[in-house]
């Protein structure tokens, strides 16, 4: 399983094999946990699961981030075939999640039209990345929210020249050496600290299928308007508005928790679970969540796919095994929200994030009544309910945010328990915007997997694209390297691959 | 019998390194069959269908290929020469010294990058090359305006080499410096009273005792002109120097632990091998002939 090397909520004497969440699964289930292997978050956990597939040895049941793993592994018919099992065995509760979807996460979970693993789901507003900025320097210059991509550019420059942030103030925060400028559609949510946002304000969608609705397919890299965005981002960044770093940095995160910058784009949790040092470092951050709006005024979108990681079950598994594993994820389900968290929840064996589409910003809505007194935590006690953290949440709202309610910075926030601040402050400020302001367009890609020849041409047009956004971005390449992008990729199997996508439609 | 009897400790000590090579040498290679087939995991290596040559030829298409065999041979030539030449004059200059002392603290300050793995030495390396490291520091203080070294694409292979000799030298340099001990110390006595500088005595009695060394050195590291050093460039580089900086052992990780070709990184990872078998080969006939040495 996959371990944060930098989680420390385990108790002393406690283990990856022997803590709470096994103890709980053996006390209730008599579900045995046995650890074949653990690996840290990100590339060794991949690398891991990467040679188990390689070698066809996979364990019982294992967690892979990543669909390409999961088809790999069907494609090769290492997969347990849970199609009747899940029917027979998965709790009314999961099933409801999953319908939530309308039928994509089982279509995500599926390969040739049988189940073989469990589907996370994750809230929609995984996908729905927003401006992150320091309310508290936009109040000492004395300037307004930004709306606009020219707003933000003047606002970048006044924290600059203001010196908001020390000496090395950063005006915009970049993506690092692993992570990527934009959300792509194999990747479609998560995406802490590209430039998503300012893409969707140039109504530009890199990375997505695009339908073009007369029964062709683009790719959204190789648009007008992504040109466009690459050659402000270009001129933001030879202006010194983004991070000078941007790219090679090891971590996303290391100028905002230093508190050196103003703004910074993300998904919901990216503020408050995100940035818990920027908090620790200064507990004045007051970071608030915006969208980003088209000159004329419209927030663009581009939406993500149901959930990104999936619990694989080995086909040698005994059918015993495979029962627990379904139940272990009822069983989650149905009581995360009356575990002690302050044990990470990661430490769950197999833990699997299923949450109904709109849980947040359902949560986001009934926390403000409670916090208004309209309502009473009481009245969410519903056992099996599809908002699982309901209740619980309901019951801590009041310990950690202060009145007055009406318009919350980060003062009204008490962060004694620094997992309940963490938890309120995403929910209440970080999809403040989702749930409260519509969203003018959609965006979703024709397809969030790979096509037959993806498989093979794939990696070589995405270095391709990365290195050439990379580039101009940067300054190294002129933006007219674009257009020579855009011949290479077509002729280097994009076209080949278009053309498959365009298929998808017909179906 | 005897022999063994006298021996057996030698033996012993061979023993951890022979259990080494046998796991991770000699029953990998195995697994080169994956190579010539459409490798199944499911199916392992026996079943899988055979596809003959097809994984080789499609990697010769592919425009990468080419790219990254030429940044494989640049920085991996480039590293040798340079662990050839920097050591050397590195141990010439130290034997030079007189205070003793101050020699073995050289020696000693030199050589413990060595101990470091390149995943510590990264952060090191990327710190000091940063917008705000060091050597921006000094950029500055010549009027020079800031840049951002580990996105220079034009710069990675010469940062990845320096580097390398700068982690390295200290520990190839003890070579030297045993050979130089060995040099007869009477030749400089009588080199002395012939009236000889310090100037001549390296260029006419240091240097050709070396010559042997060097060369043996030389030929012994043909056989690493595709070993570039994954480690190193793995924690270096980014897609910005992908184009200069991308190597052979970089690409194929990435193809097949990232992106799941199994059989293409396997066919990329035994083109490899094979071309270092030949170089190898080819070294040691060379070291025969002109250091006269051999292992068998």
């Amino acid at each position: 399983m996959v371990v944060d090397p930098t989680d420390k909520t385990l108790p002393q004497g406690d283990s990856v094999s022997n803590n709470q969440y096994t103890r709980y699964l053996k006390e209730k289930y008599n579900i045995n946990v046995i650890v074949d292997w653990t690996a840290a978050t990100g590339n060794d956990y991949k690398q891991k699961v990467s040679l188990s597939i390689a070698s066809g040895k996979l364990p019982d049941g294992m967690v892979v981030d990543d669909r390409s793993f999961m088809t790999k592994a069907a494609s090769s018919g290492l997969l347990y075939d849970i199609t009747d099992l899940f029917q027979q065995y998965a709790s009314s509760q999961v099933k409801q999640i999953m319908d939530s979807t309308e039928g994509r996460a089982m279509e995500n979970a599926s390969y040739k039209g049988r189940m073989v693993s469990l589907p996370n789901i994750t809230v929609d507003t995984d996908g729905v990345h927003v401006m992150w900025i320091r309310k508290d320097w936009l109040d000492k210059l004395n300037l307004p929210v930004p709306k606009t991509l020219s707003d933000i550019e003047k606002t970048a420059q006044a924290f600059i020249d203001n010196h908001m942030g020390g000496d090395k103030t950063i005006g915009i925060a970049g993506p690092s050496k692993n992570t990527f400028p934009y959300a792509t559609f194999l990747v479609s949510s998560n995406n802490l600290g590209g430039f998503d946002p300012v893409f969707g304000a140039m109504d530009a969608y890199p990375g997505y299928w695009l339908d073009n609705g007369d029964g062709t397919v683009t790719y959204g890299t190789l648009t007008e308007n992504t040109k466009k965005t690459l050659a402000l981002l270009a001129d933001w960044y030879k202006k010194g508005l983004i991070d000078p770093e941007v790219g090679t940095r090891d971590n996303v995160g290391d100028p905002i928790n230093a508190n050196q910058a103003g703004i910074f784009f993300g998904p919901w949790w990216s503020g408050g679970y995100g940035n818990g040092d920027s908090f620790k470092n200064d507990p004045t951050a007051n970071w608030q969540a915006y969208p980003v709006y088209s000159d004329d005024g419209k927030w663009n979108v581009h939406m993500k796919t149901t959930g990104s990681t999936y619990t694989l079950i080995s086909k040698k598994a005994k059918p015993d095994v495979a029962k627990a594993i379904i139940i272990m994820n009822n069983a989650l389900v149905r009581d995360e929200a009356t575990f002690d968290v302050s044990v990470a929840v990661g430490w769950y064996p197999l833990r699997n994030v299923m949450a109904a589409a709109n849980e947040t910003e359902y949560e986001y809505n009934e926390l403000l009544k409670v916090l208004k007194g309209e309502t009473n935590p009481e009245d969410y006690n519903q056992p099996n309910s599809l908002y699982k953290l309901m209740y619980a949440d309901a019951k801590k709202v009041k310990n950690v945010i202060k009145p007055p309610y009406d318009d919350l910075n980060v003062g009204n926030f008490d962060m004694t328990n620094f997992g309940d601040f963490q938890r309120m402050y995403s929910l209440m400020i970080g999809d403040r915007p989702y749930a409260t302001i519509p969203i003018d367009k959609k965006v979703y890609s024709v397809t969030y997997n790979q096509t037959p020849t993806m498989e093979t041409k794939w990696a070589n047009l995405k270095k391709m694209e990365d290195e050439t956004v990379l580039k101009i971005i940067l300054g190294q390449a002129p933006i007219d390297s674009f257009d020579k992008f855009v011949k290479d990729w077509k002729a280097q199997g994009g076209d080949e691959i278009t053309a498959e996508v365009a298929e998808l439609l017909k179906k | 019998m005897r022999r063994w009897s006298v021996q057996k400790h030698y033996y012993l000590m061979l023993l951890p390194g022979m259990v080494w090579l046998v796991m991770f040498s000699i029953v990998p290679m195995f697994g080169i069959v994956m190579a010539f087939e459409n490798y199944n995991p499911g199916q392992g290596i026996f079943h899988s269908e055979w596809v003959g040559w097809d994984n080789f030829k499609y990697m010769f298409q592919l425009n990468d290929s080419k790219t990254v065999l030429i940044n494989t041979v640049i920085i991996a030539v480039g590293k040798i020469v340079f662990h050839l030449v920097v050591p050397l004059v590195f141990a010439i200059l130290l034997n030079e010294l007189t205070n003793l002392r101050f020699k073995r603290l050289v020696q000693t300050v030199v050589y413990l990058p060595h101990f470091l793995s390149w995943v510590i030495m990264a952060t090191i390396v990327i710190g000091i090359f940063g917008y705000y490291g060091v050597a921006n520091t000094v950029v500055q203080m010549f009027g020079g305006q800031p840049k951002l070294f580990m996105a220079d694409a034009g710069l990675f292979r010469q940062l990845v080499i320096g580097t390398d000799v700068w982690k390295e030298f200290g520990y190839n340099a003890i070579i030297y410096l045993a050979a130089l001990t060995g040099v007869n110390l009477n030749l400089y006595e009588a080199a002395a009273i012939d009236g000889a500088n310090r100037w001549q005595l390296i260029r006419h009695i240091t240097l050709p005792s070396l010559a042997t060394t060097v060369v043996l050195l030389g030929v012994l590291s043909l056989g690493n002109v595709l070993n570039a050093g994954f480690d190193q460039v793995y924690n270096l580089y980014n897609p910005l120097v992908y184009s200069t900086g991308d190597i052979l052992d970089t690409w194929v990780y990435r193809l097949g632990l990232q992106n799941l070709q199994f059989s293409l990184a396997t066919a990329a990872g035994l083109f490899k091998s094979v071309i270092s078998f030949v170089l190898i080969v080819i070294s040691y006939r060379l070291a025969y002939r002109y250091a006269d040495y051999t292992v068998f």
